[in-house]
């Protein structure tokens, strides 16, 4: 099959590493528009995430009515609970991390937080190193059959990872755009002075934008360990280049900016292997994240 | 006696390395220190350093080597050279795209470049060897000094075991002042440089870059010739620690020994100082090497304590960060303390 | 016992003071407008008195109370809201949202405050599912301002609310903010259109150089020669 032929598959599988890469962005874009600085460490917490679940999983297992598995999904009712406990212990992390380390700073040089994040990275990524071993973990080893839809092959926990994937935005949209936090998360990004002067709890905001950002990202990491099987702690570390360069594509300042920048990011990466090698996957991240950089650096909808 | 012997080519062998990093510390300094750029690809010169060096210096592609270029068995000068000139072309391509760029976007760019960077070394095969590196890189005056020492030892046979021991390690001894000597040799020759007025020009710029620009300097220019100057002796740092390793592998440009290590040594001893440089590099490395030596009384695997190590590292950075932001030394003072 | 009162603050900006002792006061339900050329610290003083800078000397004092050096949050919890000079509203929020976030430290449901301001500003409930980065400089003023009065505040300060707004639109904004005070809010305006901000004033003050030069009842300040050739254009 030439290279050509191959781009609709490919196009599917962009689809769904896509899904991943856009829950990871978003929260990389909440943290970045509404505390001001780029999160080194933002892949760590997917795979926080992702081995925090692995923890709940296992535990969970244990118990002989939550084993098995939904239909042709690889995973059964013990992801459910070890999901969302995931999820919640991941965005308490990232508070504490906040109140311990960069809150110190908030009124610093974006430069000086960086740095810091790339110091938080490291540790945190040593710290599941140190405790899990460096040797991949799998979520599951059952193996799946593809299925046919709209002419193109995919898992069914493919297709699920994209249609929790849109949940899971569609949920966030809502929280931005009906709850009172998520609204003050909105001015924030805009204008974190004004908010100030309007008598907004900036602290509390901020405690917010850290948890439901790392809580998607621990949705990414979770999805990602079931995508691939299995998980490492490389895992976000790695992801972090197509996490940028969704970011910048979709324009700093921008959640919505940072969904749209991951689908592309996912499906060109893809659409990319027809071409060149997987290995260069992020290097196509990085093309276009410079690309960006230099013809459009406020990114598709970016307004800053 | 002979345990002394043995710390001393164990000091030597430290020092050897810890001058080394104070050499691509020194070049992060031009770029960080004074001039305000954000580098996180540091790894990367580094590495593309020690491969010139060693695909110019080095020796050909052996039979069992995937690779097809290079090994043309140059003098190290000409090693040396070729890898301060291809870094900083790299630099000047790269930098020429992303200088105008803001500093968390710069930083984000810089750590992609080395990731690719990377991911070339360690596919492209026929150019780097992969995954399997460069072996056999010859050091400078390795057979001569080596050579000398065998017959001064063969003549002398009433010679004591410890004296024979600490002349085997002679050759290191020449490494070491190769090093220190190219090492003093920079710093003389940042400190100069950072003294005249085109050093005033970098300083201005990472205070006040709209302020610079509206006296007239061309800002991007000044930005690019520190990035470039910082990679090309990030590149010779680079080829050093290849004619002394004698065998390349990609682990070794990994981001937490290419990059962040070298961050940590600097923000340690204090950036915008080339003597913070200096001091930073060997104090972090000396932790390194004490951690490393600490390491073995404590009952963990080797994968927990290499992360225990790095977790250290990452700490210290943060912590230095926090609470001495401006490391051990602070910036270095250009004006008397006593003009107010 | 005035609402607002500061007592001798010096303030301004690292090493640089701008404010060199100065004393005003603002009664309730009262109009009051500091006038001054550039930089004489007009700004800088309702900064002080938000809680936006800390003043090395001085006090200032809020229905009797000693806020000074207080957090801005602090402030409005206790009734009186800044609106700034520039970036004052949330460009990519709507106008509803806007005016909600006026109210966010408070409890329960806005709408009864949200329907007070559509009251007093009814262009904005025709545009409030609008967003204001695409409103003109009038109606964000108003949604600014509007903003500021979901809190119920007693004071209401102003930085120099007509800025770069054409002269009918400078007009319908000295109107509401009469207004404003007729519904029974105090008002401490920074204007730099001294004539008209002082025809709708009750007293003012005339800030040099970070000093206090002149004060007195609005039509006094207007009649008075030389704060007219000065500061009046005239």
């Amino acid at each position: 099959m030439g290279p050509w032929e191959r781009l609709p598959q490919l196009f599917a599988y962009g689809l769904v590493s896509g899904s991943v890469i856009t829950l990871g962005a978003i929260g990389l874009s909440l943290t970045h528009s509404i505390l001001r600085f780029a999160n080194f460490a933002h892949g760590d917490l997917m795979t926080a995430g992702a081995y925090i679940a692995l923890g709940f999983l296992l535990v969970f297992q244990r118990i002989p009515a939550l084993r098995g598995h939904f239909g042709r999904l690889s995973f059964g009712p013990a992801m459910i609970p070890a999901f969302l406990l995931a999820l919640l212990g991941t965005g308490i992390l990232a508070i504490a991390i906040d109140r311990l380390v960069y809150r110190r700073l908030r009124r610093a040089r974006p430069v000086m937080l960086l740095m810091l994040s790339v110091g938080v990275a490291f540790v945190l990524r040593n710290l599941i190193l140190f405790s899990a071993g460096a040797d991949p973990y799998y979520y599951s080893h059952r193996i799946q059959r593809a299925i046919h839809i709209l002419g193109v092959r995919l898992k069914v926990d493919q297709v699920f990872i994209i249609a929790l994937g849109f949940v899971l935005v569609v949920l966030l949209h809502l929280f931005l755009t009906r709850t009172r936090i998520g609204k003050a998360m909105r001015a924030m990004a805009d204008n974190p002075e004004l908010a100030q002067v309007t008598g907004i709890d900036t602290e509390r905001v901020i405690a917010w934008t850290w948890g439901i950002g790392a809580a998607l990202a621990a949705a990414g990491g979770i999805l990602s360990g079931i995508e691939n099987k299995l998980i490492t702690p490389q895992l976000g570390w790695q992801a972090l280049l197509p996490l940028f360069a969704a970011v910048v594509l979709g324009g700093i300042g921008s959640p919505y900016g940072a969904m749209a920048g991951g689908m592309l990011i996912g499906i060109t990466q893809e659409l990319s292997t027809a071409f060149i090698s997987t290995a260069y996957k992020p290097a196509v991240a990085f093309g276009i994240l410079v690309l960006m950089l230099i013809l459009r650096p406020q990114g598709l909808f970016g307004r800053r | 006696m002979e345990i002394l012997v043995g710390i001393l080519n164990y000091f030597v062998f430290f020092s050897i390395t810890a001058g080394i990093y104070a050499v691509v510390t020194l070049g992060l300094n031009v770029q960080w220190g004074y001039t305000g750029l954000f580098n996180i690809g540091v790894a990367g010169f580094y590495a593309v350093g020690a491969y010139t060096s060693a695909l110019i210096s080095g020796p050909p592609p052996g039979s069992l080597d995937w690779r097809v270029f290079g090994g043309w068995m140059l003098p190290f000068p000409v090693g040396l050279l070729g890898s301060a000139l291809v870094s900083a072309l790299l630099a000047l391509f790269i930098g020429w795209i992303t200088i105008r760029l803001r500093e968390d976007y710069l930083a984000i760019a810089t750590i992609g470049i080395a990731e690719v960077l990377r991911l070339i070394i360690k596919n492209e095969a026929w150019l780097t060897n992969g995954v399997w590196g460069i072996k056999n890189i010859p050091s400078p005056l390795l057979g001569p000094i080596q050579g000398a020492v065998r017959s001064f030892i063969a003549s002398h046979p009433g010679m004591p075991p410890w004296l024979e021991r600490l002349l085997a390690g002679a050759y290191d001894w020449f490494y070491l002042l190769l090093v220190l000597g190219f090492l003093a040799l920079l710093y003389f020759t940042l400190e100069r440089a950072l003294r005249s007025p085109w050093g005033r020009v970098l300083r201005a710029i990472r205070e006040d870059e709209v302020a610079a620009a509206a006296q007239g300097k061309n800002v991007a220019s000044f930005k690019l010739q520190a990035f470039v100057i910082g990679a090309a002796l990030m590149g010779m740092a680079g080829s050093l620690y290849a004619h002394y390793a004698r065998f390349l592998s990609v682990e070794k440009f990994e981001p937490f020994y290419g990059t962040f290590i070298v961050w940590v040594m600097l923000v340690t001893g204090g950036a915008g100082n080339n003597k913070g440089a200096i001091l930073g590099a060997f104090l972090i490395w000396g932790l390194w090497a004490l951690t490393d030596f600490l390491s073995g009384y404590l009952p963990l695997t080797d994968v927990q304590t290499g992360a225990l190590r790095i977790i250290l590292v990452g700490f210290l950075l943060i912590v230095i960060i926090l609470f001495k932001p401006r490391g051990i030394l602070g910036e270095e003072r250009f004006v008397s303390r006593l003009l107010r | 016992m005035p609402l607002l009162e500061v007592r001798d603050i010096r303030s301004g900006y690292g090493d640089m003071e701008v404010l060199h002792g100065i004393s005003i006061h603002v009664d309730s339900g009262e109009i009051v407008t500091i006038i001054g050329p550039n930089g004489a610290g007009k700004s800088t003083l309702l900064k002080t008195v938000f809680g936006l800078l800390k003043p090395t000397a001085g006090r200032v004092f809020f229905q009797g109370q000693d806020i000074t050096g207080l957090p801005p949050h602090r402030i409005v919890q206790l009734g009186m809201c800044y609106v700034p000079q520039v970036d004052n509203v949330f460009p990519s929020l709507t106008v509803q949202e806007n005016l909600e976030m006026g109210g966010f430290i408070l409890r329960g449901d806005l709408r009864e405050r949200l329907e007070r301001v559509y009251r007093l500003f009814p262009v904005l409930r025709e545009r409030r599912r609008q967003r204001v980065g695409k409103m003109s400089g009038g109606e964000r003023q108003m949604v600014a301002m509007g903003r500021a009065l979901i809190m119920d505040p007693s004071l209401l300060l102003l930085d120099e609310p007509t800025a770069a707004l054409a002269p009918n639109l400078v007009t319908q904004v000295f109107e509401s903010i009469q207004r404003i005070r007729d519904s029974g809010v105090a008002i401490l305006i920074v204007e730099q259109n001294a004539r008209q901000a002082l025809e709708i004033s009750d007293r003012g003050y005339v800030f040099v150089d970070g000093m206090n030069r002149y004060q007195g009842s609005g039509r006094e300040l207007l009649a008075d020669e030389e704060v007219g050739r000065l500061f009046l254009g005239g």
